[in-house]
């Protein structure tokens, strides 16, 4: 799994026009472009699910997937499984076995396991990724998607620490657990992991 | 109605065509990103193929300005496309921001003054882009 953030609008830019309006009121003026690359397409499932944000996927239609059983991901409470890596296997060879007998990719595909490998841009304005991250960082959230949040907010820290220290998951945001009867619990070592010095 | 860019994402036309890739080719986005930044050439021969129906390519962008306008201004602005972003910066001053896309679609349906302002605004930022918009409606 890897996230890069490719380019972002600077809020320096935009202070330098505007120095006496909040940094909040600011968020949704500025956007953050990452390449999300190797995660499932059940992360990519989570990922559209936050809908002010724009996403270019790979397709299916248009790009054969080759040696699937070497493009998916496993999770690691699977690791190694003889019934996962044999379910893959047998995909794999269906999915050969339509696209080779002419079925179109975009119907070979309906084969295909949500651990397939995707890779893809998103962007989103500053106040939607501070969402983001209050709810994928927080520690309920599934793990691929957490891990990859993790590395969103690690760069986002890096380039504007003005908006991005202050962001992490909604425990450390807001200084309580919004999730009520689900919480982890153990809300003072996440906001412990997540505090920049 | 005053309109002056502050702000944009940088490198517009060379994410378009990482985009455009990314969608149809089995490379990894950032690898396509770091290989187009150093050909534009080719990005200028991607982003010159592109229509305003393939909207979603033309969003990884985003365009501020500072504008200078009536209440009433701004509503008109609001009403005729939800997706700018505007926020009250000062007495009739404001932040408004928006993606490419937003700017190609509300010029096709409301070839107004502001929309011709907005497009003049990214002669620069986006050379090939603000080709196509006006080109597809002049």
């Amino acid at each position: 799994m890897k996230a890069e953030l490719l380019t972002y609008t600077p809020l320096a830019e935009v202070k330098k026009v505007f120095p006496d309006l909040e940094t909040d009121l600011l968020l949704p003026h500025l956007n953050y472009t990452f390449a999300i690359e190797k995660v499932s397409r059940a992360c990519s499932h989570q990922l559209v699910r936050h809908r002010v944000a724009s996403f270019s996927q790979q397709s299916q239609r248009y790009i054969t997937v080759k040696r699937l059983s070497e493009k998916i991901v496993v999770p690691p409470s699977i690791g190694s499984n003889e019934d996962f890596d044999d379910l893959i296997d047998s995909a794999s060879i269906a999915y050969q076995k339509l696209v080779e007998s002419g079925i179109p990719k975009e119907d070979a595909r309906f084969i295909l396991p949500n651990a397939t490998e995707t890779s893809l841009l998103l962007t989103m304005e500053g106040k939607s990724l501070v969402h983001f991250l209050g709810l994928r960082t927080c520690n309920r959230a599934q793990w691929e998607v957490r891990a990859l949040a993790d590395m969103i907010l690690e760069q986002l820290r890096a380039v504007e620490p003005i908006i991005f220290n202050r962001a992490g998951p909604y425990c450390y945001q807001l200084g309580y657990c919004p999730e009520g009867r689900h919480t982890c619990g153990k809300m003072k070592e996440v906001i412990e992991r997540y505090r920049v010095e | 109605m005053k309109l002056s860019l502050i702000a944009n994402s940088p490198d517009m036309e060379t994410m378009i065509a990482t985009s455009m890739l990314t969608t149809t080719s089995g490379a990894m986005p950032s690898t396509l990103y770091d290989r187009l930044k150093a050909k534009p050439e080719k990005v200028a021969d991607i982003v010159g193929r592109v229509e305003v129906q393939h909207g979603n390519i033309l969003e990884h962008n985003r365009l501020v300005w500072r504008l200078e306008a009536t209440r009433d201004e701004v509503l008109e602005i609001m009403l005729k496309s939800k997706f700018f972003n505007i926020t009250e910066a000062g007495s009739d001053t404001w932040v408004l921001s928006c993606n490419l896309r937003t700017i190609a679609e509300y010029h096709q349906i409301h070839p107004d003054e502001f929309s011709r302002e907005l497009i003049e605004s990214i002669k620069e930022a986006a050379p090939h882009v603000y080709g196509f918009i006006k080109g597809d409606k002049e």
